[in-house]
């Protein structure tokens, strides 16, 4: 198990290099603007101006995938950010004090938990509207429960074990050891979590892109992107072809990484929330 | 267990149809001039004024939600503001379409995931093993939608075997269950693994061994039934995620189902069909987990006895 | 006349670092005999035991002799070694919550084991299984339609004994069988064990650390510590002549026996 996991923490790395080296040179050196309409020169191929050709508005694919990593990426980093926010502080919180706030806590996430998040997103979207930003509170709303959940978790176990210490040391040096001990353990499940994460999330955005419910067009996120090509699909179907592979290829690093951050914490099979 | 779980579920459902009226009546984007826009009539305060009376959108909100609650119980769930039928003829009529595409995505997984995992943990760490989780972790990484356009791409558009879009014969029927079958494979798969790999290795195992049963025996009907329990939990879980990747794939294949319904609905901001679909779905989510409850209860038998006193 | 059941030759056994689990071991198993292997925990005795139940874990490194019968255990491949086990070679192990399957009924284990040596149907079998329950002296229809959960430790033995009666192998292996049990119900477990072996003439290598035991119910006795073979005898000889600093420390720690006219005192409480 370990090699396999080792194998993926270097997969990870190389391939997360290249997308970003990929990606930030797309960035700083590009020369196309990813929103500039040119229908003279719709669907066209590879070129030397259009690095993977134009779409059906004569906008260049290349350059509109690099946006749309900034923005994919951007938003999934932003979403772990904020459920990050919202949710450790309730799970240390609730666990940390116990009794019956964290039994309101608890009840409280139950519930939602048992609510998909599709469902929630459906909600959102259909009153709020269908936009990116609307998506994204869906998101939020759903999994910092999920971050809540693991950290309240974790101060239980540690509340445990200090238990026994606390007996022997003051009352207030409880409190700190508590909190020396929490951050790192916390700290390796965390970030574990959180890369394997941002690839869902990545995934949802996507997937609500693409169905017409998240981002709208002109935006060039990349589930977006293979939603306005999918009438040229039989026409002209690198329009489909490259923005289906960036996603792809990101989830991948995130996977990959998580898989083998997973064998560097050597966490796994401890934290199972079934 | 099961009833608190139930009314759990259901405290859920009226709560967030409750949020749902209560944001519907507060948010920008009046509900009364998209109707009057859709209809092509022009905006005049009389006929807003005639409208809303229509509507009894100038009750108090709580009456409002009061009726609503009355007709759902009576299983009128109201009509579309868009096309003007009700919201329940038109849930009904796409939803066989969606439980049977639902139906052929398990069977897909089933087929899938079973065979993979079995054979990971057989051959743990031998290309066999290797070649599953490989095949799991891209699969966890490639967007479902993405592998239905390639699938398409080759069975539809080049090769020719199957159809496209729509839904009719059988053969409409393959690509969208492969798709949503594969999409939800790899987890699957890992967790089968894992437990598979814990459970072959256990006394109990061993002792079966010992009494002189069959290798295959002892896969099928001990090792196999073990590890079953937390595949049924992982699949109560991952409902909400199994209704979203049909309502891409429906999307994607034009699949007449609900997905493809209620998308439109939320583009159209058609509240009515938004509320009716939500009711509708938290019911079925419901029911599926009290399924998924009793099936747990018929394979762990720990939890049927309650794990008694001793003989 | 005595005829060899079980020889062990010279029997090495080291894991893939070097680590010697095992050093020259030579045992010898008559039919019908009781012979019992005692040793603290991590004296290699479960590994013997699982060297000739053929559950090794298979990075070890194995040399010398295994003969069952006339058949060296050793050579042969996993598939053959493995039909040997239940109708030939019996085992008990300690952990009875580990001994049968959690989530099965024990009477369904049950007959499923049977069938799988026996090709006999589903209803025979079934009365097989009451039968030899019944001979244990346990009530057959509750046993049997319970979990192994519902069980206590000593009727999980006690079923699993009953097995070995229906099956008649002709070596028992039973592996610190009595070791999580009071003593009551380990007696009784034990008497189950004499039961069988006198209706079944089996022979029984028993796998213990309680010294007392082995002294009252076996026909010879081989001690074992780190993995070597320090004394064997009778068990008078073990008793009274023995040579090692070891068996002198397991001795040490035996009352006196009722009957018995000298009385040994035990020097400070050394837990074997």
């Amino acid at each position: 198990m370990k090699n396999k996991q080792n194998l993926s923490m270097l997969l990870g790395i190389v391939l997360t290099s290249i997308l970003a080296i990929i990606f930030l040179l797309g960035s700083f050196f590009g020369t196309q603007d990813p929103f500039y309409i040119n229908m003279a020169n719709r669907l066209s191929s590879s070129s030397a101006h259009h690095l993977l050709g134009t779409d059906h508005m004569g906008r260049d694919i290349f350059a509109r995938i690099v946006y749309g990593a900034k923005l994919t990426i951007g938003l999934g980093l932003l979403i772990i950010l904020l459920a990050m926010c919202i949710g450790l502080p309730i799970g240390l919180l609730s666990g940390y004090i116990g009794g019956k706030v964290d039994a309101f806590f608890m009840r409280v996430i139950d519930g939602i938990l048992a609510f998909p998040d599709f469902i929630l997103a459906i909600a959102i979207a259909g009153i709020l509207g269908p936009s990116l930003t609307n998506i994204v509170i869906a998101i939020v709303l759903v999994k910092w429960i999920v971050y809540a959940r693991v950290v309240r978790g974790l101060v239980l176990e540690e509340k445990q074990k200090e238990f026994v210490l606390a007996s022997r040391l003051s009352y207030s040096s409880t409190f700190h050891t508590i909190r020396l001990h929490i951050i790192p353990q916390i700290f390796s499940e965390i970030v574990v979590m959180a890369a394997i994460d941002i690839g869902k999330i990545i995934l949802l955005i996507s997937s609500f892109s693409y169905i017409g419910i998240g981002a709208q067009a002109p935006l060039p996120e990349w589930g977006a992107m293979l939603n306005e090509g999918r009438s040229f699909f039989q026409v002209h179907p690198s329009l489909m072809l490259y923005p289906g592979i960036a996603i792809l290829l990101t989830v991948l690093c995130c996977n990959l990484l998580g898989d083998g951050l997973k064998g560097y914490f050597k966490t796994g099979k401890r934290r199972n929330l079934l | 267990m099961i009833g608190s779980r139930l009314s759990q579920l259901f405290i859920m459902i009226f709560v967030l149809s409750f949020l749902t009226f209560l944001l519907m009546k507060i948010t920008p984007g009046d509900p009364i001039r998209s109707i009057l826009k859709v209809d092509d009539v022009s905006v005049t305060t009389e006929k807003e004024e005639q409208l809303k009376k229509e509507y009894g959108f100038d009750e108090p909100i709580l009456k409002q939600y009061g009726e609503w609650i009355i007709n759902v119980v009576q299983f009128d769930l109201g009509e579309s503001l868009i096309s003007k039928k009700p919201v329940s003829e038109l849930i009904l009529e796409r939803l066989p379409a969606t439980l049977a595409l639902a139906m052929g995505g398990l069977t897909v997984l089933f087929l899938i995931s079973i065979p993979l995992g079995v054979v990971s943990a057989l051959y743990e760490n031998r290309w066999p093993d290797y070649i599953s989780r490989w095949f799991a972790l891209v699969g966890a990484s490639i967007p479902s939608f993405w592998l239905g356009l390639l699938l398409m791409y080759f069975f539809s558009l080049k090769l020719q075997w199957l159809p496209m879009m729509g839904r009719g014969t059988f053969a409409h029927f393959v690509l969208p269950s492969f798709t949503l079958g594969i999409a939800m494979a790899p987890i699957y798969i890992t967790l089968l693994r894992e437990r598979l790999i814990t459970i072959l290795e256990s006394p109990y195992i061993e002792a079966a061994k010992a009494r002189g049963i069959s290798k295959r025996r002892i896969l099928f009907f001990h090792a196999l039934r073990g590890s079953l329990i937390p595949l049924i939990t992982m699949f109560g879980l991952s409902l909400g995620s199994l209704l979203g990747g049909l309502s891409v794939i429906e999307i994607l294949f034009s699949w007449p189902g609900m997905g493809e319904l209620i998308v439109q609905g939320v583009t159209q901001r058609d509240y009515p069909l938004i509320q009716g679909f939500i009711i509708v779905i938290g019911f079925l989510i419901v029911l599926t987990n009290l399924l998924v409850d009793l099936l747990y209860m018929v394979i762990n038998p720990q939890v049927q006895q309650g794990k008694e006193a001793r003989v | 006349m005595k005829e060899s059941l079980l020889s062990i030759q010279n029997l090495s056994i080291k894991t893939k670092d070097d680590q010697i689990l095992l050093k020259e071991i030579n045992l010898e198993l008559n039919r019908g005999e009781m012979v019992a292997l005692i040793g603290e925990s991590g004296s290699g005795k479960s590994i013997t035991a699982r060297t000739v139940q053929g559950l090794l874990a298979s990075n070890m490194m194995v040399i010398g002799h295994v003969f069952y019968q006339d058949m060296n255990l050793l050579a042969l491949d996993k598939s053959n070694h493995h039909q040997l086990l239940g109708s030939e070679i019996g085992s008990i192990f300690q952990d009875y919550r580990g001994s049968f399957t959690p989530y099965i009924k024990v009477g369904k284990q049950m007959v499923e084991t049977i069938r799988s040596h026996y090709s006999i149907g589903k209803k025979e079998a079934r009365e097989l299984s009451l039968h030899v329950l019944e001979e244990i002296h346990l009530d057959s229809k509750q046993i049997f339609h319970s979990y192994p959960f519902q069980l206590s430790g000593g009727q999980v033995q006690r079923v699993a004994i009953g097995l070995a009666l229906a099956l008649r192998p002709k070596l028992l292996i039973c592996d610190e069988i009595t070791t999580a049990l009071d003593v009551m119900t380990g007696e009784a477990v034990l008497n189950a064990i004499e039961k069988v072996r006198k209706e079944t003439g089996c022979a029984v290598l028993f796998i213990t650390h309680d010294l007392v035991q082995a002294y009252k119910r076996a026909d010879h006795i081989y001690v074992m510590q780190n993995g070597r073979i320090v004394e064997e005898g009778s068990p008078e000889q073990i008793r009274c002549e023995h040579q090692h600093p070891y068996t002198k420390k397991l001795c040490s720690c035996l009352l006196s026996l009722p009957g018995e006219n000298h009385l040994q005192t035990y020097q400070g409480a050394q837990s074997i």
